[in-house]
């Protein structure tokens, strides 16, 4: 609508009755702003095969919090976890805003993707005749955005839900999509790494990624190159048992192979963090999460995934050899 | 007009996903098959690892009660390897596991539920909200919209207690076998008390009046969605140097007999679930599966019966079996029932708070498994959980968990008895067909369902009662 034809139209319908004006103008001020709004990022949001810890993750965010995140970031059209609509309306919701919003939106995709049996160990709604699966909803949603973001590792790399033996044959949205998928790992992710990346997206597009397409921003560095602790490894002070102060590689610390920026950040409002609280590192952001990190609390030389030689020595002497992997660790 | 039946899909605010199948004829709902779409398989990931894993593997089982499942697992480990807890120990346990309650308890409450009874912004994620029967005057409504965006901060304010002993949250680390890796200081008890302080004047001066308010307004709501009085919890709060106490008991309430549970009693089947049927109590039987084409079935939930009969568990249960709420076991009475724990636990936090010495890590860890099988069980945030293992070599064989969803959620068994949900849903009458979606989504939030912790496979060789004690 050109700016002569609204003034006059506001003239004509001023006076009317029932709120005519309202009534005419609106439908245009809506579809005005859903095509034109820089402001916000409109988000659709997916959860498929996941523990729901990455959306509880999210309501840990301080500085945005989650109310500041809706009211300012980002439109979230549609999340099963939070929007209000239910039933049919929010599943109307969900193909509206699909098609209205086409290659404006950011695809979250909370969890990760069964493919066996066409998909149908995850099905995230459900109509009269057809069941929705996770694999058709992410397949297509992904096809008609403009940014896909994988938020948690099993929506990264299968994570958890991938864990051997993976009876659903669950992978990672990057295995289902022949676009690229920001990857932001975790088990939960850090609101900031998911809050950030809306940001970077929000604010300045596209973020650099590593070669596992996760924001170098939040994943850069390894955990043990940045550890409060590395003077004790440095040293071969190793801690005897969990709850102790010394280096936790002992103790199956991952973070000499695990990209992630705990260590500087912390967790929730930045009081703590795995090592901190005198534990391992997991690794839980990594590629290969949990099976790759387990046992938990056998030094990771040791780990039934490694390469090296298994050995019964609880404490290691300085010097051994850590493999690097990731970012530019 | 004849009958007719409709998908409730998605069930949107909850943990997971669910979608609900109703039956209405005239103005009644007549059928309802709760529908668990999800399915991951989780105790199978359990096997062939260390046992110890299980603390920090189970927790994500889900996202909304993780420490439920870590505490479980390390209360397992506990009785495997015949760990002596310090009372220190018990008291940091308690004030992280209390603390995850609370970010339960409250974000159900208001990110969850609220938008049942109150209208929301018209902007997202509250868009098209189409609130049915919105009754509050437009000041009560104002004040509720206000305190979900305050619940937000509590909520994380929950978190942040746990996080400081927990090292993160959701998935921490420090709660394990053994006791807590965190040494309880000074520093950390006094945020610890300030920010649980402010949780507590938020339960006070938001949760419970606006609780209260809801209540009233929606009064009918206690002859809604009323379930059989069978009620089960397996106990909460655990102490003792073998965590052989609960401070909040639990039982098995029958109309109003009160007893012990008894873990023999418990069953569990797959009549409707998508399994492979069991072949029965006898040896030899066959592996039960994942069946997705399973004709009759409709959910990854299976059924559990206690005495053979479906039982309704979470803070009703709790609340009723300890003396502090004496009400029936409707829609309402559910809601109620949390809220009302929710300030109990900020004030116990703060007692445990105040006994906790400062001191090292309260932790003990034994090197040795004395016993190759254990089953827990204690009340996590939607009721009563039961974790169990058996393990070869300190390698976990086999590995069940029994979440409250299962209870509450629970199919039509081989004998069509429904469990609590579908069971509340039968019977409700719709006034308006408008009116349908607003009531079911109201109905079903009361059990603050998490179809994550509920969906997973039946890990058995033998018959389910073998599945549950080995």
């Amino acid at each position: 609508m050109q700016q002569k034809e609204f003034v006059e139209l506001c003239r004509e319908l001023a006076l009317v009755d029932d709120h005519a004006l309202t009534k005419t103008i609106l439908p245009v001020v809506k579809e005005h702003l859903a095509n034109n709004s820089q402001n916000k990022l409109p988000v659709i949001w997916l959860e498929t095969n996941d523990s729901g810890d990455n959306n509880i993750a999210f309501m840990n965010t301080t500085f945005p919090y989650l109310g500041q995140v809706f009211s300012e970031m980002i439109d979230l059209l549609y999340s099963n976890t939070f929007m209000a609509a239910q039933g049919q309306d929010a599943l109307m919701i969900l193909e509206q805003t699909a098609v209205l919003y086409r290659g404006r939106f950011t695809l979250v995709v909370e969890g990760a993707v069964p493919l066996k049996d066409n998909g149908i160990y995850n099905i995230i709604a459900r109509t009269a005749n057809r069941s929705i699966t996770a694999l058709e909803a992410v397949t297509r949603l992904g096809s008609l955005a403009q940014y896909v973001v994988a938020n948690g590792t099993c929506a990264s790399f299968g994570g958890p839900t991938a864990a051997r033996p993976n009876l659903s044959g669950s992978v990672g949205v990057r295995d289902v999509l022949d676009k690229e998928v920001i990857n932001v790992s975790g088990c939960p992710t850090n609101p900031d790494w998911f809050v950030g990346t809306l940001a970077h997206l929000l604010l300045y597009g596209r973020p650099e990624l590593d070669n596992l397409g996760r924001p170098t921003l939040f994943y850069g560095f390894t955990v043990h190159r940045h550890c409060q602790r590395r003077s004790y490894f440095d040293r071969g002070d190793f801690a005897k048992k969990l709850g102790n102060i010394e280096c936790m590689f002992s103790q199956g610390c991952m973070g000499p192979r695990t990209s992630a920026d705990c260590p500087y950040r912390q967790w929730i409002n930045y009081v703590n963090w795995p090592v901190k609280a005198n534990t391992p590192c997991i690794g839980c952001t990594n590629e290969d999460f949990p099976d790759g990190s387990t046992p938990f609390f056998t030094p990771l030389p040791e780990k039934s995934g490694q390469a090296a030689a298994p050995g019964g020595a609880q404490t290691l002497p300085a010097g051994v050899p850590i493999t690097r992997g990731g970012g530019p660790g | 007009m004849s009958k007719q039946r409709i998908m409730f899909s998605p069930v949107t605010r909850l943990s997971g996903l669910l979608s609900v199948e109703v039956i209405v004829d005239q103005d009644r709902v007549v059928e309802a098959n709760a529908s668990g779409t999800m399915f991951r398989g989780y105790e199978w990931i359990m096997r062939n690892r260390h046992v110890t894993d299980a603390v920090y593997l189970t927790q994500r089982v889900c996202g909304i009660c993780s420490l439920a499942h870590g505490a479980m697992a390390s209360y397992l480990l506990d009785e495997l390897y015949d760990n002596e807890l310090s009372e220190n120990a018990q008291y940091l346990r308690n004030v992280m596991y209390g603390a995850d309650f609370l970010q339960n308890h409250i974000r159900h409450f208001y990110l969850f539920s609220l938008p049942d009874f109150v209208r929301m912004p018209d902007s997202p994620p509250y868009h098209e909200q189409n609130l049915a029967d919105a009754r509050l005057n437009p000041a009560d409504n104002q004040r509720l919209v206000g305190n979900y965006f305050e619940a937000i901060k509590a909520g994380q304010r929950s978190h942040e207690i746990l996080a400081i002993f927990g090292g993160k949250a959701p998935h921490q680390h420090s709660f394990v076998h053994g006791g807590v890796a965190v040494a309880p200081t000074a520093d950390k008890i006094n945020r610890a008390l300030a920010l649980l302080d402010s949780i507590h004047a938020f339960a006070t001066t938001s949760l419970i009046p606006d609780t209260e308010l809801i209540a009233r307004v929606y009064r009918d709501y206690f002859h809604i969605g009323v379930t059989p009085r069978r009620l089960l919890s397996f106990g909460l709060f655990k102490f003792g140097p073998h965590n052989e106490q609960a401070l909040w008991r639990g039982g098995v309430l029958t109309d109003n007999q009160l007893n012990d549970p008894r873990l023999e009693l418990i069953k569990e089947e797959v009549t409707s679930s998508w399994y492979a049927e069991q072949a029965g109590p006898v040896a030899d039987a066959r592996e039960v599966e994942p069946a997705p084409y399973k004709p009759g079935a409709y959910t990854w939930i299976k059924s559990v019966s206690y005495t053979g009969r479906p039982y309704e568990t979470g803070p009703l249960a709790r609340m009723i079996m300890n003396g502090f709420y004496q009400g029936g076991t409707s829609t309402m009475d559910r809601i109620y029932a949390r809220s009302l724990e929710t300030l109990l636990i900020t004030e116990l936090m703060r007692e445990w708070l105040l006994k906790l010495q400062p001191g090292p890590a309260p932790l003990k860890q034994n090197a040795e498994p004395v016993k190759n099988k254990v089953v827990v069980t204690t009340d996590a945030m939607r009721g009563a959980l039961l974790h169990s293992a058996r393990i070869v070599d300190e390698q976990v064989e086999r590995y069940n968990i029994i979440t409250p969803t299962v209870w509450n959620f629970s199919p039509k068994d081989q004998y069509g008895q429904r469990g609590p949900v579908e069971s509340a849903l039968v019977g409700t009458a719709i006034p308006r067909p408008d009116m349908l979606g607003t009531m079911l989504g109201r109905i079903v939030r009361s059990y603050d369902p998490c179809i994550a912790c509920a969906t997973h496979v039946l890990d058995a060789r033998r018959n389910m009662q073998d599945k549950i004690l080995f």
